[in-house]
């Protein structure tokens, strides 16, 4: 039997223009590419998932509100300290069924999706230089880390005598609780981002402007994401505090005036059902934005590993 | 005839004073129009350097690098699509970034995938591809890259750094194989970084060999004609005894 010259045969496999084994080539490459593509696996059911996520979350509250009724009815508290749970739905029902409610969630939450829209459109530019100038980085960096750790509630007093129990103090309040957030999110964003990945823009020519819209910001937008929405529960949080604080007719009744009303009314059921609510808007806005947007763009990226969140 | 490239004294220092590493050191390199070069080192030969230096990614501290060709299409080891993008706008990103009109676009990846035989998963993402499809994909992006420049009408010049290195080793073979079929189609140089001299002798028509730590150019072999004759199982064997040549040099010091 003569002995196989792999090296050689394999020169001349190769270059030879009209070698019938260049078709065999698309056939192996064909046959590669069903073998090694990642298979795919079947999304679970729609049904199951469904159930699995509504169902636990419904049997806690339900069991938080059994606990509840049991120890009111154990009489252990006098009733200004702890409502029964029915009266706390009384007081929710009232105000709901002629739409005081939801003229209170829109006061607040409309405020706070404005503070929120303008801390965005501050804090991307700012991220933006924070991350790619290091001269920036350097002097404003430790500053907006510093003040992502103070409370903004800090700000209130501060917010109400530069600008009055208006608006704009609430607004202020907001920007300094959300801004540090994002930027610092989309800063983590893009130093989290592969250096092959610029390079690679930079040899197809992009030039710096087109490299930021086409591969930075893209390329950034995990961390971003992480750093809205971070940023959003920053903003609603320094909202109530200030509502909570700052209060004035000239604001009208958001959520916090609302809890403030049950304190100084001493009527804990108002209280709980404010709390409630800040809390329904919370998960409510998580629920309906943030998950959905964050699960879409990892999805597409084939970052599945935080589907299962 | 006019070179695609030509380096002349090229030096790349990294760092200053005593930190500094000499990368390269005096290379001279020249390259015809629809030529296959490999150039071979082991680890710290600055071949990797070289290839950014032609591929004006980083600037060299001496000597001068003339180009003749459109803008150079860059290949890597990693793939490094983007992970946002399809496959289909993956290989529009150069035209995007060009200006290069819509319909065109279109018509020019079509063109692109078919070239890598890769139709057809257009609208699939990056970590829906195999290894071997991502770097065809690569591939494609990176023949893209001189469309709509000004210089798009030259010789097309290819530059990759070890590009199936991190491949296993079937897709490997085939992959090389593949590379021939779309040079001798394309027409364009290709200049191919690598440490494996086998893969040098079956692709290059010249090997250049690197020293390391600085990077000079200690012999070049010629190893097949155009017609892709020639005995390559000789010289792949003097190549390697005088890369190990150049290795065992360091053992020394």
């Amino acid at each position: 039997m003569p002995r196989p010259e792999v090296s050689g045969q394999r020169e001349q496999d190769g270059p030879k223009q009209d070698d019938p084994k260049q078709d065999d080539l698309s056939a192996v490459e064909a046959g590669l590419d069903a073998l090694d593509a990642p298979v795919h696996q079947e999304p679970p059911r729609r049904l199951r998932t469904v159930l699995f996520n509504v169902l636990p979350p419904i049997a806690a509250l339900v069991v938080l509100i059994l606990i509840w009724q049991a120890l009111w009815a154990s009489a252990l508290w006098p009733e200004y300290k702890l409502p029964a749970p029915g009266e706390v739905w009384a007081e929710f029902w009232s105000r709901a069924s002629n739409g005081e409610v939801l003229s209170i969630i829109w006061t607040s939450v409309h405020r706070a999706v404005l503070g929120f829209a303008i801390a965005v459109a501050v804090a991307t530019p700012l991220g933006l230089l924070v991350a790619k100038v290091p001269i920036v980085r350097a002097a404003l960096g430790p500053l907006i880390t510093g003040m992502q750790g103070l409370p903004s509630v800090a700000w209130v007093p501060a917010a109400v005598l530069w600008f009055g129990i208006e608006d704009p103090a609430l607004y202020f309040v907001v920007l300094l609780g959300s801004i540090p957030s994002i930027t610092n999110g989309l800063v983590s964003g893009i130093d989290q981002i592969p250096p092959i990945l610029p390079r690679v823009g930079k040899s197809l020519g992009a030039s710096n402007l087109a490299a930021v819209r086409h591969i930075l910001l893209p390329a950034a937008l995990p961390g971003y994401l992480s750093g809205l929405k971070q940023g959003w529960a920053f903003s609603w949080r320094s909202l109530m505090a200030a509502e909570l604080i700052a209060t004035s007719p000239a604001l009208g009744l958001g959520l916090g005036a609302y809890l403030q009303q049950g304190n100084d009314l001493s009527e804990m059921s108002m209280v709980i059902t404010a709390i409630f609510l800040i809390l329904l808007v919370g998960i409510s806005i998580e629920l309906l934005v943030f998950r959905p947007l964050e699960r879409h763009v990892l999805h597409s990226r084939g970052l599945t590993g935080a589907m299962a969140k | 005839m006019e070179c695609a490239i030509e380096l002349s004294g090229i030096g790349k220092t990294f760092g200053r004073g005593k930190a500094a590493i000499t990368a390269l050191d005096g290379v001279d390199l020249r390259m015809a129009p629809g030529e296959f070069l490999c150039l071979l080192g082991a680890s710290g030969c600055g071949k990797s350097t070289l290839l950014n230096l032609i591929a004006n990614l980083d600037q060299p501290s001496t000597g001068s690098i003339v180009r003749n060709t459109a803008r150079p299409a860059v290949m890597f080891q990693e793939a490094a699509l983007m992970p946002w993008l399809t496959v289909q706008r993956n290989v529009e990103l150069p035209m995007r970034l060009h200006r290069v009109p819509k319909a065109e676009r279109a018509e020019k990846v079509a063109e692109l995938l078919d070239l890598v035989r890769l139709s057809g998963v257009n609208d699939k993402r990056p970590h829906e591809l195999s290894g071997g499809m991502r770097q065809r994909v690569a591939l494609a992006r990176a023949l893209a890259s001189a469309a709509g420049t000004e210089e798009a009408d030259e010789p097309s010049l290819l530059l990759m750094d070890e590009p199936f290195a991190a491949l296993d080793a079937i897709t490997r073979d085939v992959l090389q194989g593949e590379l021939i079929r779309i040079w001798r189609k394309t027409k364009t140089a290709v200049l191919f970084v690598t440490h494996d001299v086998r893969e040098a002798t079956r692709l290059g028509q010249r090997v250049v060999l690197l020293s390391s730590r600085p990077g000079r150019v200690v012999r070049e072999w010629h190893t097949r004609d155009i017609d892709g004759t020639g005995d390559s199982a000789e010289v792949t064997d003097e190549i390697t005894a005088a890369l190990r040549e150049v290795i065992s040099q360091h053992a020394a010091t």
